[in-house]
């Protein structure tokens, strides 16, 4: 156990440190065994807002964004089903994190099934979209966290699973993190043109014989991968956060969807260094230790605020002037 | 322990949360039951969440300035939630209308965002007051089981206080919500109506969160609403339904969560906890909603598919004695015959002819079957209306060789009331677009 060469650094040490140790990792002068558990927290968040960028600005040209709310809650339910499925053949102890497949599983299963019923209450009832969303994605968590009580006979788990642990991140939730960041790229270029012709003119899309429905479930399952990758590692806040905010902020600046998307990620790796280097900071100058998660989503705020002050075409000062 | 059903309102530990979430509750679904009308039921998942860093930080603040007695601190809690509410709400407000994000972004944006510096200072609250800390993080998924009397008082004033508001606006909230521009010619400030109510909205999240806790908060506002609209048509009643349906459903939440374990004890389960009281109380509102969406009697699913089936029904019968009609008076068809025209399995056949002849609509003489008067008479009416209709459509200007489609439909759908508006307009004609014979109508 190698000591944290960040311990006591200040804001600029650890910036410059970090920037020091990433070109080592390039050269291979550090294997990647070695990284700190700072290098960890960034290179999870930089992988997020990757995928986030790419979905996010999908899900928030769609106005789809409140379907991806209802999942990062209903995900919950997906774990604990996929848990109950899967417990009688893995041999592993269930409390030391998630497995491959049982990700897999409870992202498809949950993606699907919270589009499924909310488009089914929709339809089939007759009740107004944002009810029926409203309906299903609470009714879930709410299953969810009676599950998760009866199988642990703990009725705090669940805050966990909202604030996330982003301290206690290891090795293997970059690995997962990064699985999931290359499976959501390559999708998302695979069908890009046809992502954006169904999020900018469905109707046209229509025409052209694309099947909407399909990739509005695709995008619901990616979303809800993505979810269960930041799930444990920074909570599902988090996740909106970035899922939500980094695209509308990059929305402020440019009128391109290559452009947007592209901010959007820029946007978040330097959140998340800015926002990780400023933990450290706190703790080793004033003792002061912080939700690193907190941090996170109060400086994607404060960026959209200031994006709102600058932005070329509605902000603020611009109208003034 | 073996519970009653009136333990509930008497035990002094069980007392004050049951009837706490109950107060709750129904402030919660008058609320939803605005909020669903104007269709804005998401609004109260985002506020909810933007209530939580005002009762963080007001929790953090209170115990520098006064003794940190227990009810000090719950009232500074729904005082902070309330300011940070309402400062969502405005948020919120700015960024769909200054800026121009869509809704639904700007919802799930904000109520990220202020969760998020809510987790922050808590995480501060953590280290430095860890008692407080742990008192707080029962807003999240909501603790009923911890309130006091003293609670009970405080939200049976702000349930008095929303119930008295909602009353004293009744006029003007009713008005405005159905038709918004009537309401303003007769002088109601729509705007001032919309403020009031944003004001209750959140005042039913701050009262509602302690104990369903800010993440189901979104669903104990939709759900009443939701089943009584099932129910009703007129605004006045669905108060009454949700209000009734969030009460029982605080109440159910409350038993059940010590019920339901105890049962599972009894079964010979290993359950010895109790069940987290905000998802029971969601759980029991949200069973209801679904109970009247499936079986309400006009609009449920049920009762829906049920029209569906009878009309598709009426149709065929109705299909059937047009065709024996159209083979002349008195034509007599064998049962292979019919079933060979009509593209039905024979033991479809069988069980059509028998109601046929059920309804005194048919007759069978010697393994032969043909109409009987009333059948005639029948049928005739609804060529009539299918004439009728065909002549209408010319009339309106369509071309004679397209309109028969429309009147195979129509035909089955028109009411005596239509049929005599049509024969007026159209002076009785005796002849269809296709030089067909009109029947007259029979007396």
């Amino acid at each position: 156990m190698n000591l944290n060469p960040y311990w006591g650094a200040g804001f600029f040490h650890v910036l410059a440190l970090f920037f020091k140790r990433l070109f080592l990792f390039l050269t291979g002068q550090l294997s990647w065994q070695q990284m700190a558990s700072d290098e960890v927290q960034i290179f999870v968040l930089v992988l997020l807002s990757f995928a986030s960028a790419l979905i996010g600005t999908f899900l928030v040209l769609k106005r789809m964004t409140m379907l991806a709310n209802s999942l990062s809650h209903t995900i919950l339910l997906g774990i604990v089903i996929a848990y109950v499925v899967l417990l009688p053949f893995s041999q592993e102890n269930p409390s030391h994190g998630l497995s491959i497949e049982v990700l897999l599983i409870a992202s498809l299963i949950t993606g699907v099934i919270t589009t499924v019923l909310t488009q089914l209450m929709t339809h089939l009832m007759k009740l107004q979209e944002d009810a029926s969303i409203g309906l299903i994605f609470t009714s879930l968590f709410a299953l969810g966290i009676i599950a998760v009580t009866v199988f642990t006979r703990n009725a705090h788990i669940g805050i966990e699973a909202i604030m996330g642990n982003i301290d206690a991140l290891h090795f293997n939730d970059l690995k997962i993190m990064g699985l999931i960041g290359a499976v959501d790229f390559v999708v998302i270029m695979l069908f890009f043109k046809e992502f954006k012709i169904v999020s900018f003119d469905s109707g046209l899309a229509r025409s052209c014989g694309y099947p909407i429905q399909f990739f509005n479930y695709l995008l619901m399952v990616l979303t809800s991968a993505t979810a269960i990758g930041a799930f444990r590692a920074v909570g599902v806040l988090l996740f909106l956060a970035f899922l939500v905010g980094l695209p509308l902020t990059a929305r402020l600046l440019t009128q391109r969807l290559h452009k947007m998307i592209l901010l959007a990620f820029v946007i978040g790796t330097v959140c998340s260094i800015v926002a990780v280097a400023l933990s450290r900071h706190l703790l080793s100058i004033y003792k002061m230790p912080l939700s690193t998660s907190g941090l996170v989503v109060t400086l994607i705020g404060c960026t959209y605020f200031l994006a709102c002050l600058f932005s070329p075409h509605r902000g603020i000062l611009k109208r003034r002037s | 322990m073996n519970t009653a059903f009136l333990d509930f309102f008497i035990d002094p530990v069980l007392r004050a949360p049951t009837i706490g979430s109950m107060l709750m509750c129904l402030a919660a679904s008058f609320v939803g039951v605005l909020a669903f009308v104007r269709r804005r039921s998401l609004l109260g998942e985002a506020l909810s969440h933007c209530a939580y860093p005002g009762v963080v930080i007001s929790a953090l603040i209170t115990p520098l300035f006064f003794s940190a007695s227990e009810e000090a601190l719950a009232l500074a809690v729904l005082i902070g939630a309330f300011c940070s509410g309402v400062i969502g709400l405005w948020v919120i407000d700015k960024l769909e209308h200054r800026f121009r994000v869509s809704d639904d972004a700007a919802l799930c944006f904000v109520l990220a965002i202020f969760f998020g510096v809510g987790v922050l200072v808590a995480s501060r609250i953590q280290i430095t007051h860890a008692l407080i800390y742990r008192k707080i993080q029962v807003f999240i998924y909501g603790q009923a089981a911890t309130m006091t009397d003293s609670h009970v008082y405080m939200y049976s004033g702000l349930v008095l206080l929303s119930a008295t508001i909602l009353f004293c606006f009744y006029r003007e909230i009713q008005v405005s919500f159905f038709d918004r521009q009537f309401a303003k010619s007769i002088g109601i400030r729509t705007r001032l109506v919309d403020r009031v109510l944003f004001f209750l909205l959140v005042l039913a999240i701050v009262i509602g969160i302690r104990s369903v806790g800010v993440v189901l908060m979104a669903g104990m506002l939709i759900s009443p609403a939701v089943a009584a609209r099932q129910f009703t048509h007129s605004l006045k009643w669905m108060f009454c339904i949700a209000g009734l349906v969030g009460a029982v459903s605080g109440f159910l939440g409350n038993f059940f969560s010590i019920a339901l374990p105890e049962w599972g004890k009894k079964a010979g389960f290993d359950w010895d906890f109790i069940l987290p009281t905000g998802p029971m109380i969601l759980l029991s509102s949200v069973t209801i909603c679904f109970f009247a969406l499936f079986f309400a009697p006009d609009r449920g699913l049920l009762s829906r598919f049920c029209r569906i089936v009878k009309f598709r029904d009426r149709c065929i019968l109705e299909n059937v004695l047009k065709s024996m009609w159209r083979k002349g008076e008195g034509a007599k068809v064998s049962f292979k015959e019919f079933a060979s025209w009509a593209s039905y399995s024979q033991f479809f056949t069988f069980f059509l002819l028998l109601r046929l002849r059920r309804q005194g609509w048919m007759e069978k003489k010697q393994n032969l079957f043909c109409l009987t008067s009333d059948g005639r008479l029948r049928a005739a009416h609804i060529v009539r209306l299918h004439r009728l209709w065909e002549v209408y459509l010319v009339h309106m200007g369509q071309k004679a060789e397209k309109v028969h489609r429309s009147a195979e439909e129509m035909e089955h759908i028109i009411t005596p009331e239509l049929e005599k508006e049509l024969t007026d307009l159209l002076k009785d004609p005796r002849q269809d677009p296709h030089h067909q014979p009109i029947p007259r109508k029979e007396v």
